[in-house]
């Protein structure tokens, strides 16, 4: 995309390269010997699946771009065609560095600890005679080997599925050799686990079947065989046209994902380039986006040995999150009426939302929930409990996103579940993804309505609420309730965007709010003032905004950005971004959380966001910013924030020339790791609040938590 | 109201107005402030049809349909009971109205009355004066309350706070479009048609008050709030803003030079609020200029917070005493315009609320009654105007098509009516706007007419010489007895004359005694 002004493209980083740099940040810890082993294998198996994901999605888009002759550099200055060229060459790097890691440090250290992935030819007869009535019983019956000829095409196979693909002797009377396809069943276990004296050990399904193939092409010559895979554009375009409603829309979208483009190709190294240019020929791929891999296709199957019981030595010590309610207190709503409560996740638990929904769900006075859904875990108690309060008659409002990238088809599942309860279900808002995380209670007290709002930064998911930080507000704070309120009927339809009190909303007006908020720093520093601005985010690709960041810089604002992932700003360029640094932090828990922080002369304002500072946030998607107004509430907030660029362990500093160098860190500096830090921190202060509930008389309205 | 009168209700107020259609839904509990609970709006170009075509089209009234189900449903998530819904000029004018509200009655089950400009006023000032409570702008000598809606602009004069003078014209920033057709307009060409009407009619309004005088202009309106929310660089418009003269100039001055899309751009808004930005600023402007204001008070009071006000007060627009006043004020204003003779209106008045007063038990009528009385009786002769002859008949139409602040129309009628009954015939069946009344208000017309001739009797020489009265029921007649400054033969005669619908009302004839004597 090409910005409307002109601008200087060596001040901005490419963002495809930006993630790539990230993609090899997860990997550093997945090569890091000093990150627990199993840890480590899970590192490499989220790298390996970050970057089908890329694939998918980014570059198909970049094929796509190339393929549709465009040639208007991003910000960057690269056209597509250069960016293609740049992320092949560094995916194909990327893809062999992980290769060999998997295959030479890690299988073999956790073949040490007993943890072993085994080829065929490392089973004794008593192994083999297991899994060959193991693929007698529970594969043969499920496979179906297609023989492909004039006749028959190329199947249609499904993006990342796993293929065995067979080279076949020529028929009698004929003279080429002929490609058969044989389908790795999706539904059963990618491992199976044989019995062995000590340990864990694991033959891979497609293996298995490998080793019997003369089963399934009896009478013909096997000339030799490779495991394949395709990741094919899974970019979701849609037609808005013909009156079709979203989920329409969305089911149809799915189907035509199936049959969409190939965008790579996975093979084995050790395939012939006969066979590698038949399979590329047959699949239309270019040799540029064929991946030929040593070593198991597919890395996700390390997943299978990170969940495996036991083996906590090779695992991080556990950090379970805290339980920020005390005492006795079981009623959310009572607790809610005495304070606003600000948790942060995963270091606290959150249970606090979880309850709240519960108990909406049974509550007779409760009159109606509204609630956005983005990514969802599957057997969600919340859903269970939006369910349960639709079914008895409460006004239930769900916006469920249904095109939140790769978990459609379970969306549409309990989006149908919710419905036929009674919920009113919206599937989404034409042209924008609403990506806001709030709900809202409206309960009907002796002393009127009141209203329960839950707004945060991470989606409503219990399980990657023990996985992702991200901070959540509880309050019933009359202003944010109305602001919350006028937001649903925004969303559904009833009204036109409002003035809020409050909230700031994308894409009505986050943007010039934000834009508005690093000018105001930047006015103050140019007058002389002090000016600061800290802020964490996921992703910074928004040329305004990193242009304002930049004048913000040059006026002499010190800015602080904490950002995980894609960064399209260079810090540090003389002149330009003195001021500015980046820091990205990788650890055990993914860095989810956008907290925004202006200096604003010393009347600081915090504020907690579900957007980056991403184009697309600010202008494609229904986004919500809120302010963080308790006194003790922001200083938790900006503790946390603060924390982050104090890492010595886990952060990795960006460069002017778009690398990452972890801190030289000073001899006598304590060693600092940011999340255990936090987590230190949530457990001593819940620790405390407990003791003093403990020893003192429990007021019958408590007004704060204490010492947060 | 439920037994548990402490619990707040929650309430609903709709507004449907020349540009969207407006909701809030409120919590009200007696002797308790208001809290808003949630507000909607719906951009609905009900103005553009009305003002240019004279009907509300099919697909505007779609559009209006649609966005009152949504409302139904955020008005149901509450489980609101009491909803009271307002149609303003748009829908006034429109001929369809009628059909177009039984429609939409049909489809969301919301029941919009259509109000007048003068109860548009009433609520616009019951908000006003609440929003600003102890400001200084309400106390001024002389105010001037604006508001610059799609439809119309509405003026009310304040004397020291309370309403003297009140006008609703048709100034409206939607009107103002699409009666220049402005559309098909350069820019610069579309600034002077705006320029040049407005000017028209605020010369028109400055005829008719004082706003030379003027010393402070309260402005209410979403347009002036958005100016407000952009000169003083905040966030919200909340509250009463205080802009000085020369910057609001300067705004007005920047707006005029951006078209449409340059508004848009410049202050990222809707299409639809850029297009009545400039012709709403240029009709406050316009209005300042008149005035000797130095600044301009911007009030987020509105015709809803007005509605909701009402609801809070147990039995509506009844028992506001200081609203009394405000009713005789305008009533007043009117007087002037026809040039009454004011000692001689207030003086019948006088006599004629006494009258109602020593009735009471007799007639049954309400406090409201007595107060269309008085208004009546300080107007009756306004017919004059038009011409002596068969005065009583000017007065009818001329108070018929007349504002009175705070008066319904069906009120405005029976006013109108009674005027036209203060001498000549007596009411009968083929008197086209006295059968037009209901039933209801034929009674109520009638007895109060009964009263009005007699007290106007009293006055006949103009020269106010009945002091005061009494009236009490004697054994088979009405006794009359007055306190007089000076020789009242003539009033005598005259009453004399004059009791026939009295007797026929009140039954028994009347007999006039002077206090202190024998007739």
């Amino acid at each position: 995309m090409t910005p409307a002004h002109p601008h200087d493209t060596s001040l901005f980083i490419n963002r495809e390269l930006s993630w790539l740099a990230f993609n090899e940040r997860v990997l550093e810890e997945a090569v890091d010997s000093k990150t627990p082993l199993l840890e480590r294998v899970k590192f490499a198996a989220i790298a390996a699946s970050n970057l089908d994901e890329f694939f998918m999605v980014r570059v198909a888009g970049l094929q796509q771009a190339v393929e549709d002759g465009e040639t208007s550099p991003d910000l960057s200055g690269l056209t597509p065609s250069q960016q293609l060229d740049a992320v092949r060459v560094r995916s194909q790097a990327f893809v062999a560095a992980l290769y060999r890691l998997v295959t030479a440090e890690l299988l073999p250290a956790l073949a040490s600890h007993g943890i072993r992935l085994l080829a065929y030819s490392d089973l004794n007869d008593s192994q083999r005679k297991a899994l060959g009535a193991f693929f007698a019983e529970a594969v043969l019956p499920v496979l179906t080997p297609l023989a492909i000829d004039v006749s028959r095409p190329f199947p249609l196979l499904s993006s990342l599925s796993l293929n065995v693909a067979v080279l076949l002797g020529a028929a009698p009377a004929e003279s080429d050799c002929r490609l058969a396809i044989v389908q790795v069943p999706a539904g059963l276990a990618r491992l199976v686990r044989i019995a062995v004296a000590d340990g864990a050990a694991f033959v891979p399904l497609e293996e298995i079947i490998r080793a019997h193939l003369p089963q399934l092409f009896p009478g013909q010559t096997i000339l030799q065989s490779t495991m394949m895979r395709l990741a094919r554009d899974a970019e979701m375009e849609f037609d808005d046209e013909g009156g079709r409603t979203q989920l329409e829309l969305v089911e149809r979208e799915l189907k035509r994902r199936r049959r969409s483009d190939v965008v790579r190709l996975e093979l084995e190294a050790s395939s012939s380039p006969e066979l590698v240019e038949l399979i590329a020929d047959q699949v239309a791929v270019t040799p540029a986006d064929t991946f030929a891999v040593q070593g198991p296709i597919d890395l996700r199957v390390l997943m299978g040995l990170v969940e495996l019981p036991g083996f906590q030595e090779l695992r991080d010590s556990p950090l379970p999150p805290v339980d920020v309610l005390t005492g006795e207190q079981t009623d959310i709503f009572a607790i809610l009426d005495d304070q606003d409560l600000l948790l942060h996740h995963p270091y606290e638990c959150y249970d606090p939302v979880v309850a709240l929904l519960a108990q909406a769900a049974d509550d007779p006075d409760v009159l109606a929930i509204k609630q956005t859904l983005y990514r969802t875990s599957g057997g969600s108690a919340l859903i269970a409990s939006l369910q349960r309060a639709a079914e008895r008659n409460k006004q239930v409002t769900v916006i469920v996103e249904l095109t939140a990238r790769f978990d459609e088809e379970r969306n549409i599942r309990w989006a149908r579940a919710l419905e036929e309860a009674g919920a009113h279900v919206i599937y989404g808002v034409r042209g924008y993804k609403v990506h806001a995380k709030m709900c809202l209670i409206v309960k009907r007290t002796p002393q009127g309505l009141r209203r329960y709002v839950h707004l945060g930064t991470g989606n409503y998911n219990e399980k990657t609420a023990r996985q992702y930080t991200d901070f959540g507000l509880l309050t019933t704070s009359q202003a944010i309730a109305e602001d919350a309120s006028a937001f649903f009927s925004t969303l559904t339809g009833y009204s036109d965007p409002p003035r809020f009190k409050k909230l700031t909303m994308a894409p009505t007006g986050l943007r010039q709010r934000l834009l508005k908020l690093i000018d105001r720093e930047r006015r103050r520093a140019a007058a002389g003032q002090e000016g600061e601005i800290t802020a964490k985010v996921n992703s910074l690709i928004d040329d305004e905004i990193i242009e304002a960041l930049y004048a913000a810089s040059r006026a002499g604002v010190r800015i602080r950005l904490n950002v995980r992932g894609i960064c399209a700003l260079r810090p540090g360029v003389p002149g330009v971004s003195d001021h500015i640094e980046v820091v990205s932090v990788i650890d055990r828990f993914l860095e989810h959380s956008r907290i925004y922080y202006f200096f604003n002369g010393g009347d600081e304002d915090v504020y907690l966001a579900s957007a980056d500072w991403m184009t697309r946030n600010l202008d494609k998607r229904a986004e919500l910013m809120f302010p963080i107004e308790q006194p003790e509430h922001k200083v938790k907030v900006l503790d946390a924030l603060r924390a982050m660029f104090r890492d010595t362990e886990k952060s990795r500093w960006l460069q002017a020339d778009g690398t990452y160098c972890r801190r030289t860190a000073h001899a006598d500096e304590p060693r600092f790791r940011v999340q255990e830090a936090l987590h230190e921190q949530a457990r001593r202060t819940a620790a405390m609040a407990r003791e003093r509930t403990g020893v003192t008389f429990k007021p019958k309205s408590p007004r704060r938590l204490e010492g947060a | 109201m439920t037994a548990d009168t402490l619990a707040p209700e929650a309430v609903a107020v709709l507004d449907m107005g020349a540009s969207a259609v407006r909701l809030v839904i409120a919590e009200v509990a007696a002797g308790r402030s208001i809290r808003v609970v949630e507000e909607a709006s719906r951009g609905v170009l009900l103005g553009r049809d009305t003002f240019s075509g004279g009907v509300i089209r099919p697909k505007t009234a779609d559009a209006t349909f649609a966005a009152l189900e949504g409302f139904r449903h955020i008005i149901d998530t509450y489980k609101v009971q009491r909803i009271c819904a307002v149609a303003t000029s748009a829908v006034r004018e429109a001929r369809n109205s009628e059909l177009f509200l039984d429609r939409v009655r049909g489809r969301t089950g919301l029941a919009f009355d259509i109000i007048n400009e003068a109860e548009e006023s009433r609520l616009v000032y019951l908000a006003a004066r609440d929003a600003l409570r102890g400001h200084a702008a309400l106390r001024g000598a002389w105010t001037l309350l604006v508001e610059v809606g799609g439809g119309s602009t509405s003026l009310m004069l304040l004397r020291r706070g309370r309403p003297n003078r009140s006008g609703v014209y048709a100034l409206g920033a939607v009107r103002l479009r699409q009666v220049l057709d402005l559309r098909r307009h350069t820019h610069e060409l579309q600034v002077a048609l705006l320029k040049r009407s407005i000017a028209n009619v605020v010369e028109e309004i400055a005829v008719s008050m004082p706003l030379e005088r003027v010393t402070q202009v309260v402005a209410i309106g979403g347009d002036v709030r958005l100016a407000a929310a952009q000169i003083l660089e905040q966030e919200d418009d909340d509250g009463v803003h205080e802009i000085p003269g020369e910057k609001f100039l300067a705004f007005c001055d920047e707006v005029e030079r951006l078209d449409d899309d340059g508004l848009v751009n410049r202050f990222r808004l809707p299409v639809a609020d850029a297009e009545t930005l400039l012709p709403a600023l240029l009709v406050y402007r316009a209005l300042l200029a008149q005035t000797a204001a130095r600044q301009i008070v911007v009030s987020d009071a509105s015709l809803r917070a007005g509605m909701l006000l009402d609801l809070l007060q147990p039995g509506g627009r009844l028992g506001a005493d200081d609203f009394e006043g405000q009713v005789l004020a305008s009533a007043e204003a009117v007087g002037h315009r026809f040039r009454f003779d004011r000692a001689h209106g207030h003086h019948v008045a006088m006599l004629a609320t006494r009258l109602f007063d020593d009735l009471r038990d007799e007639h049954g009528l309400s406090k409201r009654d007595r107060l269309l009385l008085q208004t009546a009786s300080i107007l009756h002769d306004v017919g004059i105007y038009v011409s002596l002859r068969a005065h009583h008949k000017h007065s009818q139409y001329l108070l018929a098509a007349s504002q009175i602040f705070g008066l319904s129309d069906d009120e405005t009628a029976v006013v109108s009516n009674i005027a036209r009954y203060h001498r000549g015939r007596s009411p009968q069946q083929s008197h086209l706007p006295y059968v037009a009344l209901d039933r209801g208000d034929r009674i109520r017309v009638t007895k109060l007419a009964a009263i009005l001739r007699l007290a106007n009797a009293l006055d006949a020489e103009h020269l106010q010489k009945v002091r005061d009265l009494r009236l009490a029921r004697g054994e088979a007649s009405w006794v009359l007895e007055v306190d007089s400054a000076g020789d009242i033969t003539m009033e005598q005669m005259a009453a004399k004359a004059r009791t026939d619908l009295f007797t026929e009302v009140f039954g028994r004839q009347l007999v006039i005694r002077l206090a202190g004597g024998i007739p």
